[in-house]
């Protein structure tokens, strides 16, 4: 019987060294019409990078779906033949890093759209520089990240440093709260925004309680039971709506008057929908915007609701089509160098953000707006002008 | 008296001890040539064989791999390390540490701190190695003092919520020092006396060295007093006691072994990545590693590192285009049929049935509803023109794949409890149902796929094959 | 004051929570002296079957059915089902484990949660299914004390589950299955030896543990709305921590851990931080197994020669 166990696992080992071994060959365009006419047909692959398993899988997928959107929707619009390849990260840079070689390792890939996280930014940012491969990020909001030390990253949202002290100066002026709870939900996103909006909050003489739960957490009664009648707002710049909607509903419970401020996370207009509270985001929301209504039924027929997450996703990966489409339109074919270049030079003038996509020289978005939304009594996100 | 008078006993006795299993498993070899090829194989000596794998091992490089078989082998081996080290612990000692990723973790921050600008050191290898492997190894004392007092299940649940600790401390204290979520970047690579790694290429030798190097130890560790010692307290740790063994002082010191090995694993896993984060000392980590143990076989060093490879392959290898890891999908059933269908004539009759029932299927189906065959398989190649005749993909595959999936568990657990004729009969059914799930959701969902797998390979070599591939069969008197 | 209520009333009301999966947890235990890492996901199956049942009756906003008929059904066909899932697990992976050395089954038992959560992954996605109890269950509905309110659902928590712990408990001690089921975990041999149906016995104690499991799953979910395949890993890391406490194999000392769990998480996040409760609540597992490693109820295992 071990013989048989040793020959097996001999034969596992070859298939392994000969799955290895075809990596570049396999997986090709098969298809009728032969690879010589290369201007007549734009064929080329981007990698996405997100979160499809693990903890924020909901966040990924939805990032996936729009991805796969907004490819349909410019090949056929641009007449090109550009696939996804997946690569899931579980929001975990350690595979964020292996999914990375892989992408670089394979040369029909010409960008890459993702990742999701900060933390992977900056696990994947050498090896991306090291190929020349562009990387454009929806939901990378880290400050640090376009200091300069990722040459090939872009992303299409604003970073914390700029939205957190923007939301906490609307609070402060508007809310007026003497002391208010500010809760992250220890993923770097949050903790992030957290940092840079305590300060201004104790600078402006409000008391905080700073409390922190794992978005693992599903009960929030006794964190809500801590809420004085003082705290008159409760910050939570959480990824997860599900998550604040409860909150919410242990505040209306528990009898508590505080009011709820979140952050783009919290943008989703199915699930988080207590009365009165305000949602910042990176992102409009789409359904509100005329010119994105195909886009809105196509993505609510094929994959239900959504929040913010996806859309930034259809907007990076919408950037990397039409690079990938003006360089085969100027007879070149598709590589990692000119599609670079290409996504460097990117001026959108209108866009699924309600805004026009360009980039600076640090990768960041030119004039990334922020949205301010409030719930009204019948669930729905009224945007707050100005 | 030859070995030969004797006919081998159909298995372990019960109360038959270890050493004669392992004496009479051995004594089972596969006929004619491949038997002397086998016998001759293990006569060589454990010593030539370990070189022999390991300058096989440091030659893949330079048959041209690409960058990403690279990383998969850097992964493979960094795997490959920790379960070598995990079976010191659970394999040598019979202590189940659920925690053990912790140490892991702990070698990789340790060196995080240590040669990074988050403190402001910036020791070089040979300086901060050696003082994280004995904080490591000290840290295992810690841990595995609770084990004086506790046997089995309650070490499993201490260890498992000190693994949990871990990730629940680095992400939450002390965030200035240790990064919080944002983790620690910019690690320095390795360097020393004067030369750094930074290549990938480096790192792989590295890794083979530093493994090499680790299964000597560990093997002059087993060999050893030390050895016997774990071995007897891992079977009968009264009996050890009584035998004049420090049974406590064994315990830790498997702890420490095993906690350095991990720590020597996690510095380098810290250097390669340039950076560390809480989220990569998770629990799913841990099961990887298990799982890589477990397929290898528990107790044997040759088994940890031959599972852990197999392991990182199958792992990273399910993620790559559909048409790739269809071929790995397909080939693994088609080998378990290889290894375990004799003779081959009913190899033969079971895949002629599955054929003919997936082209009638299909064919009737077809012609019952267009819409429940205009899906195709998401492979490319001649693997799709092959299949796309013979399995059902409905045009929405997604709803049908799930049921197919329930559908599939619960046959695939009938055929486990049906023996004989209507075994193989069932096989076919249940062949066809596989692939069909494949195509509908599983290839779809790569991602989720290869965590089933994991989670299968654990449940079914458990069940199957306790000893995994390379490993011996315990004997365990029932108490 | 006030405010000690009501972290005191949240405490007890998820204390229960974790009782009842604990309770499951040491029964299995007891019987066979396996640590069932699939236990929390077996809640989270139950949490899953009573999101579905809420759909098939028209959603939590147009229900067709009167809202006590829905939670009976809800917390029946939980029972049932997960319960069936129980004795299918056993059937099919630990019961050719029964003779083998501790480790495998245990090793079996992560195998099968992590199957399960991502068979659930697959089946369900990673969307979180939300119950909105508040849309069925009014939020106001409900006792308030001074400032201190306990929520229906709550109550319902509170109540079912004092019932269902005493019914266990009369069920192990009065009747002809409960002494079976003493008998199999005091010594199981010794048990076959006199006749008892060994096999049955340990198939009807995880078709208990398991209904249990379920009902504690419905029940999260009403309490605490959302569901989706993690929560099964985390309310299993709580309920052991609540079993060993209390004394594994003891079912007073899990109703007794659980409690203690859930008050210790309440006043934790209360009075401290909730940035420490769940490190907090490890630590005071880890110095109870120092200091009483058979936990608080339990009692000293012999270790036969």
């Amino acid at each position: 019987m071990r013989g048989h166990v040793i020959l097996a696992t001999a034969a596992l080992g070859a298939l392994a060294i000969a799955g290895c071994g075809s990596s570049g060959s396999s997986s090709s365009s098969s298809g009728g019409a032969g690879t010589g006419a290369a201007t007549k047909s734009c064929v080329a692959s981007i990698g996405m990078e997100g979160p499809l398993t693990g903890p924020v899988a909901t966040l990924g997928q939805e990032q996936l779906h729009f991805a796969e959107l907004a490819l349909a929707m410019d090949n056929q619009a641009n007449k090109t033949k550009i696939s996804i390849v997946q690569g899931d990260t579980q929001l975990n840079p350690a595979q964020a890093t292996t999914v990375t070689q892989q992408f670089t390792a394979n040369t029909k890939i010409v960008a890459v759209v993702g990742p999701a996280g900060s933390q992977e930014v900056e696990a994947i940012g050498p090896l991306m520089a090291r190929a020349g491969l562009a990387f454009i990020s929806g939901s990378a909001t880290n400050a640090t990240l376009t200091a300069g030390k990722y040459p090939t990253f872009f992303r299409v949202v604003s970073k914390d440093s700029v939205q957190g002290p923007q939301d906490a100066h609307y609070i402060i002026s508007n809310l007026h709260p003497k002391a208010l709870m500010i809760v992250d939900d220890q993923e770097a996103y949050s903790t992030g925004l957290v940092s840079a909006m305590t300060p201004v909050f104790t600078a402006a003489g409000i008391k905080v309680d700073h409390e922190s739960v794992s978005q693992k957490t599903t009960d929030f009664s006794s964190l809500v039971a801590k809420v004085t009648p003082a705290t008159t707002v409760v910050v939570l710049p959480w990824q997860v709506a599900s998550n604040a909607q409860q909150l919410g509903r242990n505040l209306a419970q528990q009898h508590k008057k505080a009011v709820i401020f979140g952050t783009d996370g919290l943008f989703s207009p199915g699930t988080f929908t207590i009365n009165g509270s305000y949602v910042s985001s990176f992102g409009p929301d789409i359904t509100a915007i005329p010119a994105d209504a195909a886009i809105v039924a196509a993505a609510k027929s094929k994959y239900g609701s959504f929040g913010t997450f996806g859309p930034p996703v259809f907007a990076a990966t919408h950037v990397v089509d039409e690079a990938i489409a003006s360089v085969c339109k100027s007879g070149n074919t598709p590589s990692r160098s000119n599609v670079l270049a290409a996504i460097k030079t990117t001026n959108e003038p209108a866009s699924i953000l309600g805004q026009p996509i360009s980039f600076g020289s640090s990768g960041d978005l030119t004039n990334g707006k922020f949205f301010l939304f409030k719930i009204n009594s019948a669930g729905s996100y009224q945007l707050i002008p100005g | 008296m030859s070995l030969d008078s004797q006919p081998p006993p159909a298995g372990p006795q019960v109360g038959a001890d270890e050493w004669v299993a392992r004496q009479a498993h051995r004594r089972e070899h596969l006929p004619s040539w491949l038997g002397v090829a086998q016998v001759r194989l293990e006569r060589i000596g454990w010593w030539p064989r370990l070189a022999i794998a390991g300058l096989a091992g440091s030659m893949l490089p330079l048959i041209g791999l690409g960058g990403f078989q690279l990383q998969v082998g850097i992964d493979a081996l960094i795997l490959a390390m920790l379960a070598v080290g995990l079976n010191v612990v659970v394999g040598w000692a019979g202590l189940l540490d659920l925690g053990y990723v912790a140490f892991f973790g702990f070698g990789a921050y340790g060196f995080a701190l240590l040669s990074s600008s988050q403190v402001g050191i910036h020791l070089s290898a040979p300086a901060s190695l050696p003082v994280v492997m004995v904080g490591a190894a000290i840290l295992g004392l810690l841990v595995g003092l609770p084990s004086r007092r506790l046997i089995g299940d309650y070490l499993a649940i201490v260890t498992l919520f000190f693994g949990e600790a871990f990730v629940e401390f680095t992400n939450n204290v002390a965030p200035g020092t240790l990064g919080g979520p944002n983790g620690i970047v910019g690690i320095d690579p390795i360097s020393a006396f004067g030369k750094q790694i930074t290549a990938n290429t480096g790192y792989y030798y590295l890794l083979v060295i530093l493994l090499v190097a680790s299964m000597a130890v560990l093997r002059l560790l087993d060999t050893s007093r030390t050895g016997r010692a774990w071995r007897a307290v891992r079977e009968d740790p009264l009996a050890a006691a009584s035998m004049t063994i420090p049974v406590n002082r064994v315990k830790l010191m498997a702890f420490a072994f095993g906690a350095m090995v991990a720590a020597l694993a996690g510095s380098v896993f810290a250097a390669q990545q340039i950076s560390v984060f809480p989220t990569d000392f998770d629990t799913p980590y841990l099961i990887l590693i298990y799982a890589g143990l477990i397929l290898g076989g528990v107790g044997s060093i040759a088994g940890a590192v031959t599972g852990a490879l197999v392991v990182t392959v199958i792992y990273d290898g399910l993620l790559r285009s559909p048409t790739d890891s269809g071929y790995l999908f397909y080939g693994l059933i088609l080998l378990t049929l290889v290894v375990k269908l004799r003779p081959w004539r009913r190899l033969g009759a079971v895949l002629a049935a599955t054929a003919a029932l997936g082209f009638a299927a299909h064919a009737i189906v077809g012609a019952i509803s267009a819409s429940a065959v205009a899906g195709g398989p998401q492979s490319t190649g001649w693997i799709a023109d092959v299949l796309r005749d013979w399995v059902i993909v409905p045009a929405n595959p997604q709803v049908p794949g799930n049921y197919g999936f329930v559908l599939l568990v619960c046959l695939l657990i009938a055929l486990v409890q049906i023996k004989g004729r209507w075994r193989t009969i069932l096989l076919v059914p249940t062949i066809y149902l596989a692939s069909f799930v494949w195509e509908t959701r599983l290839v779809i969902e790569p991602a989720i796929t290869r965590q089933l797998m994991i989670g299968a390979i654990l449940i079914v070599m458990m069940i199957a094959r306790p000893q995994g591939l390379l490993g011996t069969r315990r004997v365990e008197p029932p108490t | 004051m006030a405010f000690f209520f009501q972290e005191l009333v949240n405490g007890v009301t998820n204390g229960a929570l974790y009782a009842l999966v604990a309770l499951g947890f040491s029964m299995v235990y007891g019987v066979l002296k396996l640590l069932n890492f699939a236990h929390g996901d077996l809640y989270m199956v139950g949490a899953f079957i009573g999101y579905f049942v809420i759909q098939w009756f028209g959603g939590p906003t147009a229900l067709t059915i009167p809202v006590p008929l829905l939670l009976l059904i809800m917390f029946i066909l939980a029972a049932g089902v997960v319960g069936g899932l129980g004795v299918a697990i056993e059937r099919f992976a630990y019961r050719p484990l029964r003779d083998a050395p501790r480790i495998a089954p245990l090793i079996t038992a992560i195998g099968v949660s992590f199957f399960l959560e991502n068979a659930a992954l697959l089946l369900f996605g990673a969307q979180y299914r939300v119950y909105n109890t508040a849309d069925f269950i009014s939020l106001s509905s409900g006792i308030q004390i001074g400032s201190v309110t306990i929520d229906s659902v709550q109550i319902m928590v509170l109540v079912l589950g004092l019932v269902l712990m005493v019914g266990l408990r009369e069920l192990v001690n009065r009747t002809k299955l409960g002494k079976q089921m003493r008998a199999v975990a005091a010594d199981r041999e010794a048990a076959e030896m006199l006749g008892i149906n060994v096999n049955r016995t340990i198939a009807a104690t995880f078709f208990l543990g398991s209904a249990l499991a379920g009902v504690a799953g419905v029940m999260a979910g009403l309490l605490f709305n959302q569901v989706n395949n993690t929560i099964g890993f985390t309310a299993g890391l709580f309920a052991f921590t609540a079993a060993v406490v209390g004394g594994i194999g003891s079912l007073p000392g899990a109703m007794l851990g659980g409690l203690l769990i859930g008050l210790a998480q309440s006043f934790v996040t209360g009075y401290i931080s909730s940035t420490y409760t769940n490190l907090l609540v490890f630590a005071l597992l880890i110095v109870v197994m120092l200091v009483r490693p058979s936990g608080l109820l339990g009692r000293a295992q012999l270790q036969k020669v």
